[in-house]
């Protein structure tokens, strides 16, 4: 059988933290605080996560530094960009959210527009709309998109446009 | 707080901007398994729930179905686990909505059991089958599992379906089948691995349970939980 101790064996040999609550976010007035005097001393480490990870409750995860982290939250807590998920003398962790990946396309016309935006909401693909462009969020690789959006994307009326990052 | 030996150390003082923990112990890590009609998805269940338990893990399942209770039923009467700790979720529609777009049925099934029998560890949680585009929403489980099989066709995982492409662990069932069915499972390890971008993916065989400890050894691996 094996125990907790076990299952918490740190997967680097390094150092390891239990965490099981999100104590504030960096701008919280007694948190920000804490948080300043810490990264004067220089032991503030980043726990940079994907948006899709925020969204768990039991994840490992390591640090900027190469602390990993075993986090088990209350499933009313949320992680989001920002949070302090441990603080105490020595150290602090904070939460940093990924930046996500977009497919980013413009469509000549309204029909085309339509139907780039109907053939995305049919795939359950999350997306955002900005001006003109249509911005699909990528949870995998990028030819997988462009290869079902092929057939929309063929006669060159909707087009796939590199932004600055 | 270095945590060399987590037994026998307690945490560090607490900065006084800390609150205390807001429960004494965190909930049952939750995972679901997914993917299409007959991939295997029960029968992996019933591969996982033996060894979970082995292994000491304080292990409850809920099972979805569309208008029955077959699957939840089926666990029931396996004998591998107290039929007490298998609730059936009907969804009475697309089997996807009650994972994905409104998962409340499966959250409060998970309460309820996470109530009635703490304290859990894990809750497993079936998805009714479904197609490929079919997600797990995070808001209900942690982890999840996209099953699908050889009997399927091996241009399974280079379509990149949603389930293929997103789930956190890809399992690719009844290698024993390959063969018969004139699949390459070598291309449908390479295809999968592109369309994962890498990230993990095993082979099983349910029926026999080969390749099922290296499921369980994932899933311990990347979910934790007390034992």
């Amino acid at each position: 059988m094996i125990h907790s101790e076990a299952m918490y064996t740190s997967l680097s040999n390094g150092t390891l933290l239990r965490i099981d609550h999100i104590i504030g976010m960096a701008t919280d007035a007694a948190v920000a605080e804490a948080l300043h005097r810490l990264e004067h001393a220089g032991i503030v480490e980043y726990l940079t996560l994907s948006e899709t990870d925020t969204q768990r409750h039991h994840l490992r995860a390591i640090t900027d530094r190469g602390t990993e982290c075993v986090l088990r939250l209350p499933r009313s807590q949320k992680l989001s960009d920002g949070a302090v998920v441990f603080l105490d003398q020595t150290r602090a962790v904070v939460v940093r959210m990924a930046r996500r990946k977009w497919l980013v396309l413009e469509a000549d016309d309204v029909p085309r527009a339509l139907e780039v935006g109907y053939f995305a909401g049919n795939m359950h693909w999350k997306v955002a709309f900005g001006g003109s462009r249509l911005r699909i969020a990528l949870q995998g690789p990028v030819e997988i998109y462009l290869g079902r959006l092929a057939h929309l994307m063929a006669d060159g009326r909707v087009r796939r446009i590199e932004e600055a990052p | 707080m270095h945590i060399g030996d987590p037994a026998a150390q307690g945490p560090a003082p607490r900065h006084p901007a800390s609150p205390q923990p807001a429960s004494p112990r965190p909930g049952a890590a939750r995972v679901g398994i997914g993917g299409p009609v007959g991939s295997g998805k029960t029968a992996l269940l019933e591969q996982l729930i033996p060894r979970f338990i082995a292994r000491g893990t304080r292990l409850a399942v809920i099972t979805n179905d569309l208008v029955t209770r077959e699957d939840a039923e089926r666990v029931q009467r396996s004998g591998l686990i107290d039929p007490e700790r298998v609730m059936a979720v009907e969804t009475g529609a697309c089997p996807h909505t009650a994972i994905r777009e409104d998962p409340t049925l499966n959250i409060q099934a998970a309460d309820e059991l996470e109530a009635k029998f703490d304290p859990l560890d894990l809750v497993l949680i079936e998805s009714g089958g479904d197609n490929l585009a079919s997600t797990f929403s995070l808001d209900l489980v942690d982890y999840w599992l996209f099953v699908i099989d050889t009997a399927g066709g091996d241009d399974i995982p280079r379509k990149g379906g949603l389930g293929v492409v997103q789930c956190d662990l890809l399992v690719i069932n009844k290698i024993d089948l390959a063969p018969y069915v004139r699949v390459d499972v070598q291309r449908m390890i390479r295809e999968g691995s592109h369309a994962r971008s890498g990230r993990p993916l095993l082979l099983t065989n349910c029926h026999s349970g080969e390749g099922v400890d290296a499921v369980v050894e994932r899933i311990a691996a990347d979910v934790p939980f007390d034992r």
